[in-house]
Parts: C-alpha cells; structure tokens; sequence
C-alpha cells in the first residue's frame, strides 16, 4: 500500500506523463479499466488548463488554428504546469515556449505576438494604483530632478518585436474579420500596454518614448532615463514626455535615489 | 420546517447563484432578486478589478467564497502562501460561508487544476483532518467541507465517503457542503445506492447544498457520468435534492453552472426550480405535521 505522498507522485506522473503503471494496480476497476478512470481526470486537467491558456492568447489560437493551440497547449503545460493555483498567473512561459516550439518555427511573428496578449492579460489582472498629479513636482527641488525615481503603473507593459505584432493582434482578435494584408517587411513596432478604467489600452511609442519608459519601469532615474532617451533621438522633450505619462496617469509614486557618492 | 424569508419575484434568501465572470455585467446592472452569490476564491486573489468588481456586488448580496485550490488533501501540507491569499480575500469581502473540497490537487509544487480523488484511509484521514485545522485556525472560523464527484477509487480506500466526511466533521468541528450532484455522480458510476449515500450523510454538519447539471456517458454499457456542470439539474437530482431538503432541513442551497454558461435568465430559473422543490417540502412537511 503505497504511502499518500507516493501516490500523489504517481497520480501527477499517470495525468501529467501518461506513465500510469505505478499508479493502476491500486486503483479500483468496477467494470472500468484504471486507463480510461485515469482518462476522466487526465482530459480534466488538460482541458481545463488549455481553456486557461485559450483566454490568455486568443490571436495566437487564431493564427495557429484551434487544432495546433490544443497541441501546442498539451506540449506546453505537461512540461510547464502551474506551479499555484491562482491561474491567472499561468501561461508567462508560453510565449517563450512558442518562440522554440520546432512546429511553429515558420510563424516567426508568433512569439511576439503571444509576449504581446500576455501583457495584455497582466495589465487587465494588475492591482489597482491611484494616480499621482502633475503638481507631485511642484515638490522636488530643480538639483534633485536627476535622481528623481518614477513609479509605474503596474498595469503598464512594454514590447519591442521587429515585426507589425498591434497590426497583426488587431487583425486576429476573436470576432474580427480583416482582409488587411500585413506586410512582415514593414518594420517592427514599440508597443506600450496598459490599463485605462477598465479597458486595456495599447498604443506604439517612438523609439526615445519607449527606451525612456523602459528604463524608469526598469527602475533607472530620470536623469538616466532622459539619457536613454536623448542616445535614440537628441530631440527628446523630457517636459513633454512627462506631461504625457501624468495624463495617462501611468505615475503612481515619486521617491529619491541616493546621492552617488563623489569621486 | 422554518421556511426562508421570500425575495421579491419569488426566490427564497437561502437560494444562490455561482457568479461566473461572464454575467457579471449583467448582475451589477440588473441587481437581481436572489439570496446570494458565491465565487471561486482564486479567481479573486490577484487583487485588480475583479477583487474591486467583486466588493462592489458584496455591498448588495451575502457573499460565499467557495475554494477549488488549497488541496487540502495534499500530504505534504498545505502551501502556506495560498491560504494566506484565501486569509486576505476572506478578510476583505467578509463571506457568510468559506468552503473547500475533500480532494487533492497539488503535489511536489505542482497544481493540477482538478479535483483529484484521495485513497479514504486512516492516513488520509490524518493529512485532511491536519489541512482542515490549519485552515480554519488560519481564517479564525468554521470552513464546510464538499464530498467530490469521483471517477475511480483506490483498493486501499477503507472507509466510506460518508463516514469519512463524519469523522473529519468529529476530529476538526468542520462543517460539510452536500453536493447532491456530486452524490449522484459518484453512486452512478460506482453503481451504488445515492439514496443511500444520502441517508448516511452527516445531516448535522450541512450547511450548504450544491446542486448543478452534468454530462452522461457511457463505458462498456455502463453509464459513466461527467460532473462538468454543463447543463441544468438532472431530474433524478432534483428528486434527491427533495430527500436532502428532508434530512438537513432549508440550508443554503447554490445553482452551479460552469461548462457552456448559459444566460444568466436560465440560471435564474433554475433557482426559482430549487425554490419549487422546496416549496413542495415544507407543504409536505405541513400536511404531515
């Protein structure tokens, strides 16, 4: 008689492995084989968690079609199921996963575009955080601006892909019906993703916009940031950029970085 | 039988609804007339719109938080962290009811994302009763216990269900939830008696009925029925759902519906069937006495 603990072991290989020779001689036939008692629970588990990752990456079940997702998904979640059970944490690997999936290689946008839904989904499920106003400013002293630190929204994501993944996401939502040819050569796109009420919004940022929005989420200063921002266009307008993050209401805290020691 | 305060088009107070994300919307705009919802409490442990969304509705609806992934059969022990979620989501939307479910599904840090079936012997009995405690002494207050819809059972199991579900109820003061679906679903596909399973049912300890609809089945000619909530209450349910109201008297009683959610309209007139059923009981019961 096997202990709990080993048969939970032997279960999670049976469902998750399709190894179930350890595991049937303890399970009970009553006209049934252990197999298909073992399948009931096995389809569960798979089905449940594809339909998990069907909500997540809705474009990407589109371009790959519904027979290749369901694949795919099995492939993915007998090697990375969830690790807790609050699945709206489940399917970060996917995109990644995706991007090494042999069968797929062809769809060389479909990472991306998963990466993109992903975000998507994170921005819809971040906590909520008030907005701070412009005149947060008012209180930083002009010597200070340079070690100023900017808090983010947590809804707020970026991606960078070197192909048109808003114009292909847009295109392949569920429920849309596009004729647009997309051309792949058209270039990438810098995409930001955050949430606005109770919308997810996503819009494309210039080059100097998006190092300099990546850099503050990354934690960096603004006096860095604004550096990041100035080596992709020497034009950036810091005063600009800043107007336009407290109007989206993307700013959430303001605090101080220590002074760097002098040399 | 006391019968329970009459809601205004019909529908008693201690009659729910399961509120799934679609029907959300139109719950908040329609505000209808049902005793209570109840959710699945990690959907709500992300904190975010949906905590917010859900705290809204709280203000109007008693609320019943009903979990599907503490495992509290996992021998292990239970992951300290998740119950701290559930600690935090009961402290903020203040539930009249918290529930869990006698199964397992998380073994070795891996979360399966069903409701796996526990062997029924005296160690699981020590694992559960040892999960349950810790729960409730976590959360400070009494947790309901549901007997799960089974597919296979092991040889070594030693102990009935029903008996099983007393003695957890004995050793940590739990209560249970009758899911009179569920006893229908595992009697028929281990060709046992529910009505005997029901009549051995610890009735002092219900405190929560769930009734929902599934799929049947069949394997070698013998039915083998799906517990996928994905279609109204079957009438035999319906016909056991009487007898439970019978035993345990007006407890608290839940419409579930998951698979192919329909519109809320049809989960709405499955609550005004419940309230039938129970109607018919308590004129019996009146007749009788």
């Amino acid at each position: 008689m096997p202990t709990l603990a080993e048969l939970q072991r032997h279960m999670r290989t049976a469902l998750l492995e399709g190894e179930e020779a350890a595991v049937a001689p303890h399970i009970r036939g009553d006209g049934l084989t252990a197999a298909e008692r073992l399948a009931v629970y096995r389809n569960n588990v798979m089905s449940s968690l594809t339909a998990v990752l069907e909500q997540v990456f809705p474009a990407v079940r589109r371009l790959v079609d519904e027979r290749f997702f369901a694949y795919a998904a099995h492939e993915f979640l007998t090697r990375h199921p969830p690790a807790r059970a609050c699945l709206a944490d489940y399917g970060e690997g996917f995109a990644d996963f995706l991007a090494a999936f042999p069968a797929c290689r062809e769809l060389v946008y479909l990472a991306d575009v998963a990466r993109l839904e992903w975000l998507m989904h994170r921005a819809a499920e971040a906590p909520d955080a008030a907005a701070l106003a412009p005149q947060a400013l008012e209180r930083v002293r002009p010597e200070e601006t340079p070690r100023l630190l900017l808090g983010l929204h947590p809804s707020l994501g970026l991606i960078a892909s070197s192909w048109p993944i808003d114009r292909i996401w847009r295109a392949n939502r569920p429920g849309v019906v596009s004729s647009e040819e997309i051309d792949l050569d058209a270039g990438g796109v810098r995409l930001e993703v955050r949430r606005s009420g109770s919308d997810v919004v996503m819009r494309a940022l210039p080059a100097a916009s998006f190092a300099f929005h990546a850099a503050l989420k990354a934690g960096e200063t603004l006096g860095a940031a604004t550096e990041r921002a100035l080596a992709e266009d020497a034009a950036f307008d810091l005063a600009a950029a800043l107007v336009e993050l407290f109007r989206e209401g993307a700013i959430i805290g303001l605090a101080l970085a220590p002074e760097m020691p002098s040399a | 039988m006391a019968a329970a305060r009459i809601l205004a088009d019909g529908i008693a107070a201690n009659i729910g609804v399961g509120l799934r994300a679609p029907h959300i919307a139109e719950v908040l705009a329609s505000r209808p007339a049902i005793g209570w919802l109840e959710v699945h409490s990690e959907n709500y442990m992300g904190g975010g719109p949906a905590l917010a969304t859900l705290l809204k509705l709280r203000r109007d609806y008693p609320l019943s938080l009903h979990g599907v992934g503490l495992s509290l059969g996992t021998a292990e022990g239970l992951d300290r962290a998740h119950l701290l979620r559930l600690k935090e989501l009961v402290e903020r939307s203040e539930p009249f009811l918290v529930s869990e479910h006698l199964a397992w599904s998380v073994t070795g840090g891996v979360y399966l994302n069903d409701l796996l079936p526990l062997p029924l012997t005296e160690e699981t009995l020590a694992v559960v009763s040892r999960n349950i405690a810790l729960m409730q002494e976590t959360l400070g207050r009494r947790v309901l216990i549901e007997n799960p819809s089974s597919y296979l059972r092991f040889r070594h199991s030693a102990i009935s269900e029903p008996e099983f579900l007393a003695e957890l109820v004995r050793r940590t003061g739990c209560g249970l939830l009758c899911d009179v679906n569920n006893i229908y679903v595992s009697c028929t596909n281990f060709a046992e008696d529910a009505a005997a399973y029901l009549a051995a049912f610890p009735g002092d300890a219900v405190g929560e009925i769930h009734l929902a609809g599934h799929f049947r089945s069949e394997r070698h000619g013998r039915a083998l029925l799906i517990d996928d909530h994905g279609a109204q209450v079957s009438d035999e349910v319906w016909a056991l759902y009487g007898r439970a109201l019978e035993r345990f008297g007006m407890v608290p009683t839940l419409i579930e519906w998951d698979m192919n959610l329909p519109p809320w309209a049809t989960l709405l007139a499955e609550a005004r069937r419940a309230q039938e059923v129970a109607e018919s009981i308590m004129a019996a019961d009146a007749d009788a006495g």
